[in-house]
């Protein structure tokens, strides 16, 4: 896990990057909650093979017997 | 006659039988909206000249032996991310003050169509997400049972009118237990239908794979009739689900007996947020639904954390993508806990956002492999009950009082029913999930709770 000071650069970074200004007196709430949210997704991470497909993966045409 | 606690179904019955007209039950409407929501702040719009018109033709029309079916006459009212033409629709945001459809939603369209009578728009968390706020065009709505706690969200002014006896059946949304969560904690019926049974079209997205349309109600069986009017198969939205629409009432009192019920217990039983009353009614019911004749046996699912990990991420970042313009020219004109929000979608990656859809298939195949076992799930949908405003509430944190978003992750059919009050005195419940587009069993199940639990004779508090 990255320190809370790599946490910060990332965050900053990504609103950068996003073109987003987080007001100042904001940043600090806004932060916990990106640290929170980081703490899911590495749920979400080295989880799955790649033979694991996601949920969106369409079909151009009806199954069989459909 | 008082006719605000006549179930939808009587109140047919009294339209038909000629001891009350449309316009009498709008007009106590009405009278009921003027003289508490000033106090409780469910309504942002009333439209009073369209709700009596709505009556009044309601009402020539059953004079003139035309019949609409079972919503006829009937006033209700519309969360306000549903579009209504030439009526405003604002999501309760300074961004879409002035916004004013062209059209009606679908589901808009479908009530209008079946003789409902529109009495107004709700209040709802900003963009369905970012609630209750102070700090928006529209003061939150309050909750009826004690004024100084919050209601829920994002169906907020929908809990609100219905728990005040404004109106039987106010239209919700539901992208992470936005109809359900209310419902809990207002002690009201509430159901997200599978996704794909009610079109999503004229609704203002926040999430368009986790989004569903849905009532709350006064009971089970308000929610079923309105649930009959709106499912159905629309080509126009791309996730609309062409399947058959069954005749929920017609098994809605068909009992348990027989019935194999599955309980999650991992989800609910060590939950940070959970209480004693909550903990204690799930297990009352459970006794209830055995005795009843059911068989109700604990059932294993995959983590908790994953189902709110997976529903998280793809909620924030599909709002993200709806928002991500308005997020850097105007992100001083959204509310402070919806702009907190909405900015956390841009943190997050294709890499993160697809490991979600990943975890969503992972997901909805182990409850349908769980469904396959059971005709229907018992689980919690509050932990607790309803807060007070003044109650410290970290908006950013993953730590939720609700248990509502493994279904929208999954798209199974589930409900909220209330079972009683806990000991501070306001409503708990317990939620009722199904197989994709079982809503028949949902509501089946569901009713026998709101019987076997006595709720049905529970005095509404205002």
């Amino acid at each position: 896990m990255p320190s809370p000071d790599e946490l910060a650069a990332e965050f900053d970074m990504l609103m950068r990057r996003a073109g987003i200004t987080v007001p100042a007196e904001r940043r600090a709430t806004v932060l916990a909650g990106y640290a929170d949210l980081c703490d899911q997704i590495a749920l979400l991470h080295n989880r799955y093979a790649h033979t694991d497909e996601p949920a969106n993966v369409f079909r151009l045409t009806p199954p069989e017997g459909a | 006659m008082d006719t605000a606690e006549l179930s939808i179904a009587a109140m047919g019955q009294a339209l038909r039988d000629g001891s009350v007209t449309s316009e009498q039950l709008t007009r106590a409407a009405l009278d009921r909206v003027a003289a508490k929501d000033s106090a409780l702040h469910a309504f942002v719009l009333v439209t009073r000249e369209r709700a009596l018109a709505d009556a009044h033709r309601a009402d020539a029309e059953l004079k003139a032996s035309i019949d609409r079916g079972p919503f006829h006459g009937i006033p209700y009212a519309l969360k306000d991310i549903y579009d209504t033409g030439g009526i405003r629709t604002t999501c309760h945001s300074k961004l879409r003050l002035s916004n004013v459809p062209a059209a009606d939603s679908v589901v808009a369209a479908k009530l209008t169509e079946a003789g409902g009578v529109l009495l107004g728009k709700l209040a709802t968390h900003e963009f369905a997400l970012g609630g209750p706020s102070f700090d928006l065009p529209f003061p939150p709505a309050r909750n009826p049972w004690r004024v100084e706690h919050v209601t829920g969200g994002s169906s907020s002014g929908s809990a609100t009118a219905i728990a005040a006896r404004m109106v039987r059946m106010a239209m919700g949304s539901d992208t992470g237990g936005s109809i359900r969560g209310p419902a809990a904690w207002c002690g009201l019926a509430g159901i997200k239908p599978t996704y794909g049974r009610v079109s999503r079209r004229g609704v203002f997205p926040l999430s368009w794979t986790l989004d569903h349309c849905g009532p709350l109600s006064r009971s089970v069986e308000d929610s079923a009739i309105t649930l009959g009017i709106l499912a159905g198969h629309d080509r126009a939205d791309p996730a609309s689900a062409d399947v058959p629409v069954a005749d929920y009432r017609a098994t809605l009192n068909q009992g348990v007996s027989g019935l194999r019920i599955g309980m999650p217990r991992a989800f609910f039983q060590t939950a940070p947020a959970v209480t004693h009353d909550v903990l204690a009614g799930i297990a009352r019911t459970a006794d209830q639904l055995r005795a009843a004749g059911a068989t109700v046996e604990d059932i294993t699912l995959p983590d908790y954390a994953l189902f709110a990990a997976a529903g998280r991420v793809i909620m924030m970042a599909e709002a993200y993508a709806i928002h991500a313009s308005d997020m850097r020219t105007r992100l001083l004109d959204f509310g402070t806990i919806t702009a907190n929000r909405f900015v956390l979608g841009a943190a997050i990656t294709a890499a993160d956002y697809i490991n979600a859809l990943r975890a969503r298939r992972e997901l909805t195949d182990a409850v349908n492999a769980a469904l396959s076992r059971c005709d229907a799930l018992l689980t919690a949908s509050a932990l607790c009950t309803a807060p007070r405003f003044d109650a410290p509430v970290d908006a950013l944190s993953s730590a939720s009082p609700m248990q509502t978003i493994p279904f929208n992750v999954t798209g199974h059919p589930a409900m909220s029913v209330p079972t009683g009050l806990a000991s501070d005195g306001l409503p708990i419940g317990v939620q009722i999930v199904g197989r994709p587009f079982d809503e028949a069993m949902v509501f089946r199940v569901s009713r026998a709770v709101e019987v076997l639990s006595g709720w049905e004779s529970m005095a509404l508090p205002v």
